[in-house]
This record gives structure tokens, sequence and C-alpha cells, in this order.
């Protein structure tokens, strides 16, 4: 992927894998769709020393929207609650369709998480990794449907721009954030894919079950 | 008679005999240095060669002469053969259909293709187009393209249809010897293939008119009889037998009958002749009688010609080329074509037997590059015509 250009995204991989990565690019490496862990703490999110690693690398965050990536505040069901929602899950294991809207029928609709819990995982992100190292990751039709108070589609970015220049940031840095970020870390993926080639570096042919030893 | 006058005529006889001998020596000589020029002049097009996969499974080099004698090809032998363009094939076995994975197949032998182009600019460039093989041939270069070999590699995917034509493919064989999900397969040797859409099915139908959409030859080599008549009543511009040669010389269900001949040249399509010895050698299944269970394993030069000769006479002389299947048929090639140096011998046999210089080079490369630029104008004109991509999916395709 380096010496093709094509960006390393490590959003969805284990930590071993995320600091594997960090360890073998040769590249910046992005992640596409994930939030701050300290704030929201799902295994799909960054801790702060991955963050930072991401920065070190020249890298990019790009924030996901997603409910369950950004809730700041999630509440556990109750003891019971749980135990009606383990029993739907067994039952309709095999029908991903029934199984959602029972457990819905149960819980009722899920209560749409304040905008400000998106900006925080902005804010936190610029702060542990700095403002060159955060963008937007929405995951938009990718998280049925579950996101922000005033984030519910596409037409709604310009919150972003608003809230963040509410919190004080710069004109330049909301249009790092926004996507000169993003633009920076692609073009030196480009750069180091073209020197790596340049310096002679072939197509791999490596075989899975014969990939060569470090 | 008296001694005198016989030996007198005697002399006579000997004396003209040595002089045409020596006479015809001499024209020989000249015939063949004709040939060459010509061979030279002309851009040369093979549509069908398996070294594919020795380039993709083996790290072969393309341009090492091979000197184990396993393989027909390579770049310094494709030189001498004054080779212009190569259709690489996109070969998908058939335990792919049964297995999974055509796709990704088809996708390891693209990659194998273009890496012996990164390997060898100086003498290989891809080409997508009759113009890139003419600007290749000026350049001096031999011009790299690709044709699907079975049809299973798309998956029943009209999408990946399409990226494999966004990625360089410009044929595809409907069937290998195995009857797909959309069309019947003319079979293996002796051993046919299940017949199980009475030739294409209604998706099948589709996968052709989405073909013409996009420009990609519809290759009907290795379909049964019923597929190719279903694909001639709906193509809606020239279609090619990229390895296919005459059933009415040798009698196997791979050859094309003399009434398919008519057809592909009233669809202004071309038969490219291969030069397998079982698919061409003339005693070996004669018309009328089965071909016995184990092929030929022998052929002449001779027998080869024949092919040429009777599709140029069936189907015209704007309708015939060369599909050699140099690499895909175990060696059994005949003799005197042993390996893809050896293509300047079709040139001089077909002048031998007195084809004009103009006829040689529709054979050789102008009768396929015409084809190639009608495939590509019918699409050029079906999507300024608003022709859209199809998304039909396998169990819903539109009825023709």
């Amino acid at each position: 992927m380096n010496r093709l250009g094509m960006m390393v995204d490590i959003s969805h991989v284990a930590d071993k894998t995320f600091w594997d990565a960090i360890e073998t690019s040769e590249a910046p490496v992005i992640a596409s769709h994930s939030s701050a862990r300290a704030l929201t703490d799902a295994p799909r999110n960054m801790t702060d020393d991955m963050l930072r690693a991401v920065a070190k690398k020249g890298g990019v965050v790009m924030v996901n929207f997603g409910k369950g990536f950004v809730n700041t505040k999630y509440v556990k069901p109750s003891p019971e609650t749980q135990a009606k929602m383990d029993e739907i899950r067994i039952q309709y294991s095999g029908d991903q369709t029934t199984m959602r809207a029972k457990l819905r029928e149960l819980q009722g609709p899920p209560p749409r998480v304040p905008l400000d819990m998106l900006i925080d995982h902005f804010v936190h992100i610029a702060k542990v990794a700095g403002v060159d190292h955060v963008g937007i990751g929405s995951d938009f039709d990718g998280v049925g449907g579950q996101l922000p108070e005033g984030m519910e589609d596409v037409s709604k970015l310009p919150a972003i721009t608003y809230e963040l220049l509410k919190r004080g940031f710069s004109d330049t840095d909301v249009k790092k954030v926004l996507g000169e970020n993003f633009l920076r870390t692609m073009a030196e993926v480009e750069r180091a894919a073209k020197s790596l080639q340049a310096s002679g570096e072939k197509p791999s042919t490596a075989k899975i079950g014969a990939a060569p030893k470090n | 008679m008296n001694h005198w006058t016989a030996s007198f005529l005697l002399f006579l006889f000997i004396g003209c005999s040595l002089f045409t001998t020596e006479d015809s020596q001499a024209n020989d000589a000249k015939l063949r240095e004709r040939a060459m020029k010509l061979h030279r002049e002309a851009i040369v097009i093979d549509t069908h060669n398996d070294i594919t996969s020795p380039m993709t499974d083996e790290g072969f080099d393309l341009g090492t002469r091979d000197t184990s004698g396993k393989v027909q090809t390579d770049i310094p032998r494709m030189k001498e053969g004054g080779l212009d363009a190569e259709f690489f094939a996109i070969y998908v076995a058939a335990k792919y259909a049964k297995e999974g994975g055509a796709a990704r197949r088809a996708l390891d032998m693209i990659d194998g293709v273009y890496e012996q182009a990164r390997r060898h600019p100086e003498s290989l460039e891809m080409a997508g187009a009759s113009d890139d093989i003419r600007r290749i041939h000026k350049a001096g270069k031999i011009a790299a393209l690709m044709g699907i070999e079975g049809g299973h590699a798309i998956e029943d995917s009209l999408s990946a249809l399409r990226q494999f034509y966004r990625l360089g493919v410009r044929y595809m064989t409907l069937t290998h010897t195995n009857t797909n999900n959309w069309a019947d397969s003319a079979g293996g040797i002796n051993n046919p293939a299940e017949k199980r859409h009475g030739g294409l099915s209604d998706f099948g139908r589709e996968v052709v008119r989405e073909m013409n959409r996009l420009g990609m030859m519809v290759d009907v080599s290795h379909v049964s009889d019923e597929t190719f008549w279903d694909v001639i009543e709906t193509t809606q511009a020239p279609v090619i037998a990229s390895h296919s040669s005459c059933r009415a010389l040798t009698n196997v269900p791979r050859n094309l009958t003399d009434d398919m001949l008519k057809a592909l040249s009233k669809n202004r399509g071309v038969v490219m002749i291969n030069f397998y010895n079982g698919f061409i050698n003339t005693e070996y299944a004669k018309p009328g009688t089965p071909a016995p269970a184990k092929p030929a394993n022998a052929a002449t030069m001779d027998m080869l010609i024949q092919h040429f000769e009777h599709a140029i006479k069936v189907a015209g002389i704007d309708h015939v080329g060369i599909g050699s299947d140099f690499d895909g048929v175990e060696g059994m090639l005949p003799g005197g074509m042993e390996d893809v140096s050896k293509l300047p011998a079709i040139t001089y046999e077909l002048l031998k037997r007195g084809y004009s210089d103009a006829d040689m080079k529709k054979v050789l490369g102008e009768n396929l590059l015409r084809v190639m630029a009608e495939v590509e104008e019918a699409a050029r004109k079906a999507q300024a015509s608003g022709a859209k991509p199809s998304f039909a999916k396998i169990n819903q395709a539109k009825a023709p």
C-alpha cells in the first residue's frame, strides 16, 4: 500500500494491529472513521497514545459521528432490561432485521446524543494529536441513523464549522479540520509512493503462506 | 525414335529440370524474402496466448529467452516472429466456478500482464484500443492486450464486467469448457459440457449487450453451438472467435461450422485460426464422423494452412486471423510452427498459395483491427444515444 500510494486505514483494527501498522508503514496512516477512546470507551475509538502515534506519523484521525462512538455518557441498561435484550439476541440470532425491531420495541426509540458530545471529540483530538491531525469521517448511512442531534444527515455538516468557531478555533484551524489535514496526508502518501518507486521498489509477489520475514 | 534423338531428348530433359530446380529455388528465396518483408511491415496480431499462466504462477519473465523448450512465448521470440500485438489470455479455470475466487483469479492474471509491461517498457506496452495498437507498432514495441477466457470470471456481476473493462480487458470468451450460470459451453475434448440454458440465458444476453455497450469484444470460442447462434442474434457489434478453426476440416465442437463462418462474416466479425494439432489435423476427425477419443498429437503446416484457406473461402478474406493458442496446448503444434518465432511461415505459405500482399495484411492483423475499431465505434454510438450501464441481476434479467 505504501509503494502504491494507497492510504493505510487503521479504523476497525485491533490495538495490536494498530501498533504493527504504525511500526511498519513508511507513510502517514489514517483512521478513516474513529473517535477518541478517552471520551467514549469503545474499542473502535483511539486511545490518546494512538492519537499521538498517528500525529507523529503525519497522519490524521477522522472523527466518526455514530452515537456509539461519540456518546460520552452512555447509560447501561438495567440488569432486567439487559437480560431481556440478551434473550432477544439469542432468539433472533438468524434474523437481524427482526432482532433490531424487537430490541427497539423493548428500549423505545434511541435518544439522539447532543451535538456537543461530537464536538468534544474534535476538541479532544485536536488537543492530544494536534490541530493538524483531525478531520471528518462521518460514517453517514453506516450507523443505522444513530447520529447526534443537529447532525442527522450530510446537509448538516456546516454545524461542525459553526461549533468549532464558537469554541475558539481560528479560520485556519477550521479549514485544516474540514479538509486540509486530509489533503496534506494524502499528498504525503503520494510522495512516499513516488519516492519508493523511484528508489526501485518493485511490486511485491509475496504470498500469504510465505510472507517475507522482516 | 533413334538412339541419337533419344539421347538428345534425355539431355534436353535433364537440362530443363536442372534449370527448373535452380529457377524454383531462386523463386522460393525471393518469395521468402518478400514474405519476411511483408510480415515485418504488417501489423501482426495474435488473439490468444496462454503464457499468462506461467507469468502469474511461476514468476516466468517474458523478457528472457526460454531455452528449456517448455514455453513457446517470450519477448525475444515474439520479436523474431514479427508479432506486434498479443492478447494475453486471462484464463480462469473451470474449478474456480465451483470453488469460488474466479474474479480474484482474473485479477491475479491481469496483474501478471501489467507486471511484464512494467518490467519491459522498452518492448511491451499495455493497449486498450485499436489506435493504441497502431501507435505502439509505429513505436517499434509490442502491444499487450487482455482477453478473459471463461465468463464465470465475472461471477454473474455486470459491475465486475465493467471493472474488468476498466482494467483493460478487451474481449471475453463467454465460457471455457464449463457451462456457467448464463451460457452453455461446447465442453472439453470428449467431455461434453452440461447444456443448461439451450444457449444463452436472459442474463447471458444481457452480458452480451453490456459488452456491446462497453466496447468489449464478444468471443464465441469455446461456447456451444446454441450459444453461438444466440450471440449472433443478440449482439449489436461484430464478434470474434479468438481461437477456433474449421469444423468442415476437423470435426471437433471447438471449431466453427461453415454456417457459423458465414454468420461471422455477415456479422462483420473474424475467426482467429487456432494452431492446436487437435483442432487442425484433417485426418483425425473427418466430417460426419465423431472425433476419436485420443486427440491428434501431430499435424502438418499444410493442414494449418488448409484451415486458413477454408475459412477465407467460406467467410471471406476480411474475416480470418491468427489465434495461435501458444502455451495453451501443451506444445501440440504443427511442424514448423513450434513457437511464436515461427509466425512468418504463415505469411510465406499463404503468399505461396497466391494471396496478395493486401490480403495477407488483413489476415495478419488488419481484420482484427477493423473488428476492434467497429466494436469501439458501436460502443461510442450506444453510449452517445444514452445507453446506460445495466444493473440486471442474474435472476431478474430483462427479457430481450
